[in-house]
């Protein structure tokens, strides 16, 4: 049930077609395991925040650097040196203080994901690296929830949405590939727009509007200013999601 | 035989800018091949010491995902062969 508070607060998309006052509690009833809050971590939150999700449980086990703050739009100068759960918070909790917001600074690994990701209905991958993605692939397959990932280079970004058992996973997508490590070149405007992707696709999944990005990658390339899109075709060999998965 | 290559800006420092080049080949491995000759700066980027693709570089094959990746898959007149670096900073 609405507030009248919240009636008013999320007017404008309520009078959304096909959204009203039942999407707008379909938001509120949802757990969102958001792991990450870097740069695309901050404006997916943001935006989930300000849209109304329920509960908004985040994951990030770093501390605030200098070096973050091009990029990393919920961490801001006075906080070099706290947690990032813990500043990011904090601002989430002014953008909006109806929504839940729990943290964790644990690293997230293979032993404590499905604790982490605990009984959250949705994933949003916005990790900055393959390993730990791999890690919550396998989580979203196993709990058969959505996991929407993205990722950035650059000016370039990714967008893929999964729907565990219906649509190719991660793994379809990259087979394993594992990536050296390296200090990922990034300016700050291409996290944004593929971290409000991904809030979009969450929105869109959880009030069941739209075309979701399943079986589809979306490529953006800012320097050249032009989005793309491929078709994924799920493996039906997949190690995590096909006949080859292990249990 | 020209197979169109399509490439995002991460590859226009090695090939001065060029995003989309017309090559001559009948599979992926000439293709391939034939885009390193017109921009060598590609080679080592691309390429293992036995010619492969490097695993970091993914392909797409008229805007659909190709799985198993084989070198040797043919390549018609007319297709067009996107290349991308896999990306995965957050």
């Amino acid at each position: 049930m609405l507030t009248k508070e919240e009636l008013e607060r999320y007017a404008r998309q309520i009078i959304l077609h096909g959204f009203g006052k039942a999407g707008q509690e379909k938001l509120k009833k949802a757990k969102v395991f958001l792991a990450g809050v870097g740069g695309l971590g901050s404006p997916a939150a943001i935006y989930l925040a300000v849209a109304g999700i329920g509960t908004l449980r985040i994951a990030d086990h770093d501390k605030v650097e200098l070096s973050n703050l091009n990029r990393q739009i919920l961490q801001w100068q006075a906080d070099i040196g706290k947690n990032k759960v813990k500043s990011a918070a904090e601002k989430l909790h002014s953008f909006n203080p109806n929504i839940k917001i729990e943290t964790t600074s644990e690293t997230i690994n293979e032993k404590n994901v499905l604790k982490l990701v605990g009984d959250s209905d949705i994933i949003v991958d916005a990790m900055d690296n393959l390993p730990t993605r791999y890690i919550l692939n396998r989580a979203a397959v196993e709990k058969k929830i959505p996991l929407f990932h993205g990722a950035v280079y650059g000016f370039e970004g990714r967008v893929m949405t999964v729907l565990p058992g219906k649509s190719a996973c991660l793994n379809c997508l990259f087979h394993g590939v594992e990536m050296p490590a390296e200090k990922v070149p990034v300016i700050g405007v291409t996290p944004g727009i593929i971290g409000c992707i991904q809030a979009t696709e969450v929105i869109k999944c959880i009030t069941g509007q739209g075309e979701l990005l399943t079986n589809r990658l979306l490529t953006y390339d800012g320097l050249q200013m032009k989005f793309n899109e491929f078709k994924i075709n799920r493996d039906p060999h997949c190690e995590v999601c096909g006949d080859k998965r292990k249990r | 035989m020209s197979v169109n290559i399509e490439m995002s800006s991460f590859f226009g420092l090695y090939t001065n800018d060029t995003l989309s080049v017309d090559v001559e080949g009948k599979s992926v491995r000439e293709c391939l091949h034939a885009l390193v000759e017109k921009f060598p700066k590609l080679k080592r980027l691309l390429l293992d010491k036995n010619g492969n693709l490097q695993r970091n570089y993914d392909y797409f094959i008229n805007g659909q995902s190709v799985y198993p990746k084989d070198m040797n898959q043919p390549l018609k007149n007319g297709d067009k062969f996107s290349l991308l670096y896999v990306i995965h900073g957050g």
